[in-house]
C-alpha cells in the first residue's frame, strides 16, 4: 500500500476522517442555525425509586420521550450519520457492505439499549455507559452467544479512534492556566510521577508483562478514569480486554472514592479548598469530582473542577507521549535507535487527529466565534463521541468470554496495582495540596 | 500466588464490589441540584457544564506562554524519566 492509500484505505487515518467530518458539521451546524445535527440522548428516566422534589424535577417519564417525535427523527439522524460513515471507512479498508450494513444496524440497537438502561436515574448516576455496555454485551456472547453475521460490526478499535478524535474538539488548552501555578502544581506536577510509579511497579514489581494494560490502568488511575483509559489504551495498543478490566475497576473505586473521600476530608478538619484540589486531583471521573467537590462546599466545588479541567487537558498529552513511548521503547526490536520514519510508520495516526481536533477548538474557534459558541458545539459532538464509546464498548463485550477476563485479572496484580497506585496517587496529591495551598509556603489563592 | 494472598485478594475485591451496590442502592453521596453522577465521565458528559467550569474563578498572575513552557518542560523531564525507568528495567 502507497503512502498515499494509507490516507484513505487504513483504519486510522479513517477514523481521522470520519471523526474530522462529524466535528466539521457539528461546527457548521451552531455556527449557522441552519439545520439541527444533535445527536439522540435519553433523558434520566425512573425505575420507581423514592426520589427528593429535586431530583424528581429532573426525571422525564420514558413513555414521554419514546412517544416523541424529535425523539425518533435524533434517533434516525444518529444511525444515519453513523452508519454512513462508518460503512464508507469499512468499505474504504476493502470489507463488504453487504455484510457489514445488518450487522451494524443490529449492533446499533444493542447500543440503542445501552444507553436506555444507563439513563435509568440511579444507574445513570453512578455507572453510565461504558459499564452497562460492557456488561449487556458480556452477558450476549457469554448467554446465546454472538452470531456470525453480526461479528462484521464489532470493530472496537474503529470506533474508539473516531470517539477520541470527535473527543479532541472538546480539550481546550485555555484550561491550562485556569488556575494558575496552584492548579498546574497540583494537576501536572503529581500525574506523570504517578504513572512512572505505577509502570514500575506492575512492570517491575509485580512483574507483570502486559505493560499496554499496565499503562492503561495508570493513566485511569492518574489522569481521568474512563476518558484517559480510552485514549491511552488505544495509543499503547492495548487488547480489548485490557481495557474493559481497567475500566471496569475505575468506575467501580470511583464510587467509592465519590461518597467516602468527601466525608474523610470532613472528618479530618481539611479546609475547603485543600479538600476540594484534593478531590480534583484523585478521583476520577469528572461528574465525581464535581459531586464530591459540592459535598464540601462551593469553594471545595470550584477548586475541584478547576483542577480536574487541567487533569482534562492531560488526556492528549499523555496519550501521545504514551503512543511515541510504545513506537520507540517497548514496542522496539533489537537495540538500535527507531529511526523517524519508523517512528512515523509505528505511530497511531488517530492522536494527530485528536490533537488538530484539539488545536482547532482552542486556537481557531474558540478565538474567533467565542467560547460559548465552542461549549454549543461540543454539546452536539458530546453525543457523537458517546454513541461511538458505546459501539466500541458494547463490542468489547459481545467479542469478549467472562474466562479471557479471569486470566487477564493475573491473580489480582491488577487489583492491588491500582489499589496501590491510587494510594500513591492520593498521598502525593495530599503533599502537593499542603505544600502549595496550606499558606505554609506559597499564599493563599483568592477565587471570585 | 501463596493461598492466603488469593484469599485477601478475594476478600478485598468482594467487599469493594459489595460497598458499591452499597453505595447505589442507598444512593450515598448524590447532590440533589446535580443531573449527574459518578457516571459523567469527562465535563463535555455534564449537563450545562458551563455554569459550572465558567471562566474568570481566578485570574492567573503570569503570562499564558509560562504556563505552557512549564507544562511543556515538565512533560519533558517526566517522558525523560520514564525512558530511565525501561531502561534500567530491561
Amino acid at each position: 500500500m502507497s503512502n498515499k492509500e494509507k490516507l484513505y484505505k487504513t483504519e486510522d487515518w479513517l477514523a481521522v476522517w470520519i471523526g474530522f467530518a462529524v466535528i466539521a458539521v457539528g461546527c457548521l451546524a451552531v455556527l449557522t442555525g441552519w439545520f439541527d445535527f444533535s445527536a439522540v440522548k435519553f433523558s434520566t428516566w425512573t425505575l420507581g425509586e423514592n426520589l427528593t422534589e429535586a431530583q424528581a424535577a429532573k426525571v422525564t417519564a420514558l413513555g414521554a420521550q419514546l412517544g416523541s417525535w424529535v425523539f425518533w427523527r435524533k434517533t434516525l439522524v444518529t444511525l444515519l450519520v453513523l452508519g454512513v460513515l462508518f460503512a464508507c471507512g469499512v468499505k474504504l479498508q476493502g470489507e463488504s457492505l453487504k455484510k457489514y450494513i445488518p450487522a451494524f444496524l443490529c449492533l446499533f440497537a444493542v447500543a440503542f439499549t445501552v444507553r436506555l438502561i444507563s439513563a435509568e436515574f440511579t444507574l445513570n448516576r453512578y455507572l453510565e455507559w461504558a459499564f452497562w455496555a460492557l456488561l449487556v454485551g458480556l452477558l450476549i456472547s457469554n448467554t446465546v452467544g454472538v452470531p456470525a453475521w453480526l461479528k462484521p460490526a464489532i470493530r472496537t478499535e474503529f470506533y474508539i479512534k473516531t470517539g477520541l478524535v470527535i473527543m479532541g474538539f472538546s480539550v481546550l488548552f485555555s484550561n491550562i492556566a485556569k488556575f494558575g501555578l496552584y492548579g498546574l502544581g497540583i494537576a501536572w506536577i503529581v500525574t506523570p510521577l504517578v504513572i512512572i510509579f505505577m509502570y514500575w511497579l506492575g512492570t517491575r514489581v509485580f512483574k507483570m508483562d502486559n505493560k499496554p494494560l499496565v499503562i492503561t490502568l495508570a493513566s485511569a488511575t492518574s489522569v481521568c478514569g474512563t476518558s484517559a483509559a480510552i485514549a491511552t489504551g488505544a495509543a499503547a495498543g492495548a487488547k480489548k480486554n485490557d481495557l474493559s478490566i481497567a475500566v471496569s475497576i475505575s468506575i467501580i473505586f470511583t464510587i467509592l472514592m465519590m461518597v467516602f473521600e468527601p466525608m474523610i476530608i470532613r472528618a479530618c478538619g481539611m479546609n475547603q479548598m485543600m479538600g476540594g484540589a484534593l478531590i480534583g486531583g484523585t478521583v476520577d471521573s469528572t461528574g465525581a469530582v464535581v459531586v464530591a467537590g459540592t459535598a464540601l462546599g462551593p469553594e471545595a466545588q470550584q477548586v475541584a473542577v478547576l483542577v480536574k479541567s487541567i487533569q482534562n487537558i492531560l488526556i492528549g498529552f499523555i496519550a501521545f507521549f504514551v503512543a511515541l513511548f510504545f513506537a520507540t521503547k517497548v514496542n522496539r526490536t533489537g537495540s538500535s535507535k527507531v529511526g523517524a520514519s519508523e517512528i512515523w510508520v509505528r505511530f497511531p495516526k488517530f492522536i494527530i487527529g485528536f490533537f488538530a481536533a484539539s488545536l482547532v477548538a482552542s486556537f481557531l474557534i474558540q478565538p474567533v466565534f467565542g467560547g460559548d459558541s465552542v461549549k454549543a458545539i461540543n454539546g452536539v459532538l458530546d453525543q457523537y463521541k458517546n454513541w461511538a464509546f458505546v459501539l466500541a464498548f458494547t463490542s468489547i463485550g459481545l467479542d469478549t468470554n467472562f474466562r479471557e477476563i479471569g486470566r487477564q485479572m493475573q491473580g489480582g496484580k491488577v487489583l492491588w496495582l491500582y489499589i496501590i497506585g491510587q494510594t500513591f496517587n492520593i498521598l502525593l496529591t495530599l503533599f502537593a495540596v499542603w505544600l502549595l495551598l496550606s499558606g505554609v509556603v506559597f499564599p493563599i489563592p483568592v477565587l471570585q | 500466588m501463596k493461598n492466603w494472598k488469593k484469599v485477601v485478594t478475594w476478600v478485598v475485591a468482594v467487599a469493594v464490589v459489595a460497598a458499591a451496590v452499597y453505595v447505589m442502592a442507598l444512593r450515598l453521596g448524590l447532590a440533589d441540584g446535580l443531573d449527574f453522577g459518578a457516571g459523567a465521565y469527562y465535563w463535555a458528559d455534564i449537563p450545562e457544564a458551563e455554569k459550572i467550569f465558567r471562566d474568570g474563578v481566578y485570574s492567573p498572575s503570569l503570562p499564558y506562554w509560562v504556563y505552557v513552557v512549564l507544562f511543556l518542560a515538565w512533560g519533558w523531564l517526566m517522558y525523560r524519566l520514564w525512558g530511565w525507568v525501561e531502561k534500567k528495567s530491561k
